[in-house]
């Protein structure tokens, strides 16, 4: 697990995206950061795969979607 | 590792067009009922007159039904991950018909014309069935179904069986087929507005009330058993209704009244916790629309101990208008500009925030004009003046012209964004 964490928490749309973009930004070649989200952000995942990001994601039992983001 | 069912291409993305073109159609046919109700305001003395019955459907399949399939188009790719096979193509096909459609149920009913009926049957059957098979496939693809997602599925049912029983019901109108009206016409608003309608209202608030209205939760009891039990209870009261058990029909529409309380008083509940400061416009239309179908539930009531005249019109007037209608109208405030945010975003062009794309001033005065013909349509109704429901129909006219233009502006600044963006973001880039 990275340290970087992203809690987008109990945010409304597009806030928990905006704060991803950023991360993503920031990110250099082969960086990592975890996400922490109330649902499955699909839209997200699509530009991820354009993008050639890797990721995986969990559900913990309280619902949150916890998501590993590997810059390429 | 992707995670299951990611495997969504970025070209399955649907295109913005998909469902703006039914969310765009949609005020057009509030506006005709303001017209209807502005040059025939009598049509609104009983829920039987032609009038009313084309002002109903306007509103249920011209609005209400056209902004469903709309957003159903966008939510289940962007929430269920599913994606609608031919997503151009079965949008164009689905809209062209439930549009004609729509206007021959309107005009069919107002005009009493059975040619005119046989041919909306035609085309809303048509529609709504290719429509139903284009989201059916999408969700057999999508990830294993969780709450949200199997509850749509249901309302998804419980739609095509209020439909099915609508063309019934036109056909026969039409061709004077041999079946029971009363209780086809009573197995009807059961299933549209329960079967259909409250089901995806509540399958689409398990996810948009903690979302957009930043709330906890609804409890996963309710989410986990309350449409596949509403679901149930309907097809057990339509089973006593069409075999005429009064007393398990009598206790069977309690229980769905019960269900139906349940539900928004959950909503209402969730809605006091919420973390935003002060409530939007789409919030107050929200919860204006929860509170007048709880008015309009106990409206409903009230006629088993009343022969009030107004009471089943005031009853359609809250739950449909002030109900679902409110509703809608403010989730179209928060889908239609987060849709434009989100497909400039995909498209790498720097978007504007969303309350730059709909402005919130203007989305509260439009709301507010609704609200104001909503309480003159109900003071209209039950005092039974003419003269008010008149001023109720322009109201009702400029509100459907007003969010129409509002959306128009969404797309204004949605396409100078695209047009006048001189730099487009390339991976790893962002806005």
């Amino acid at each position: 697990m990275s340290d970087i964490v992203v809690d987008a928490r109990g945010l409304e749309p597009p806030q928990p995206f905006e704060m991803v973009m950023e991360a993503l930004a920031d990110l250099g070649p082969g960086g990592r950061f975890t996400v922490l989200i109330d649902r499955m952000p699909w839209p997200l995942f699509r530009i991820l795969d354009r993008d050639g990001y890797k990721y995986e994601h969990t559900i913990r039992d309280d619902g949150v979607v916890v998501i590993g983001i590997t810059a390429p | 590792m992707k995670p299951t069912g990611s495997v969504l291409g970025y070209d399955s993305a649907p295109p913005i067009s998909a469902p703006l073109r039914f969310f765009l159609s949609a005020p057009l046919f509030g506006i005709v009922a303001g017209v209807l109700l502005v040059f025939a305001p009598s049509l609104l003395e009983s829920r039987w007159t032609p009038g009313a019955l084309s002002i109903t459907h306007l509103l249920t399949v011209g609005f209400m039904l056209m902004v469903m399939v709309g957003a159903l188009f966008q939510v289940l790719p962007v929430v269920c991950g599913a994606a609608i096979p031919a997503v151009r193509l079965t949008a164009t096909v689905v809209h062209v018909l439930i549009v004609g459609g729509a206007l021959a149920l309107a005009g069919g009913l107002l005009l009493m014309k059975p040619a005119v009926l046989m041919t909306a049957a035609t085309l809303l059957g048509t529609g709504f069935a290719a429509f139903l098979f284009a989201a059916m496939i999408a969700l057999l693809h999508a990830p294993a179904a969780r709450g949200s997602q199997r509850d749509l599925r249901l309302a998804l049912i419980g739609l095509g069986v209020a439909v099915m029983l609508g063309l019934a019901l036109s056909l026969t109108l039409a061709k004077g087929l041999a079946l029971p009206l009363l209780t086809m016409l009573e197995l009807h608003v059961g299933w549209a507005l329960l079967g259909g309608t409250g089901i995806l209202l509540a399958a689409t608030s398990w996810i948009v009330v903690p979302m957009f209205q930043i709330t906890p939760p609804y409890p996963a009891t309710l989410t986990r058993y309350w449409a596949s039990l509403c679901i149930l209870a309907l097809t057990i009261w339509s089973v006593a209704t069409v075999f005429d058990w009064s007393a398990a029909k009598t206790a069977l529409s309690w229980s769905l009244v019960g269900f139906a309380a349940i539900f928004l008083i959950a909503t209402l509940t969730l809605m006091r916790q919420t973390r935003r400061n002060v409530p939007d416009a789409s919030f107050r239309s929200f919860r204006l629309g929860i509170w007048s179908l709880l008015g309009g539930l106990a409206c409903l009531l009230a006629t088993g101990f009343s022969d009030h005249p107004s009471l089943p019109v005031l009853t359609g007037v809250l739950v449909m208008y002030g109900g679902f209608v409110s509703i809608i109208q403010g989730m179209l405030y928060k889908i239609v500009p987060f849709l434009a945010w989100l497909n400039l975003t995909q498209s790498g062009i720097k978007a504007p925030n969303v309350k730059q794309l709909q402005p919130e001033a203007e989305a509260r005065r439009q709301l507010m004009v609704h609200g104001l013909a909503l309480a003159v349509l109900i003071v209209a109704v039950a005092l039974g003046n003419l003269g008010m429901v008149r001023i109720a129909g322009l109201l009702v006219m400029l509100e459907f012209a007003w969010l129409a233009s509002n959306m128009l502006g969404v797309i204004r600044a949605y396409r100078r964004a695209r047009t006048g963006t001189t730099t487009t973001l390339g991976p790893g880039q962002t806005a």
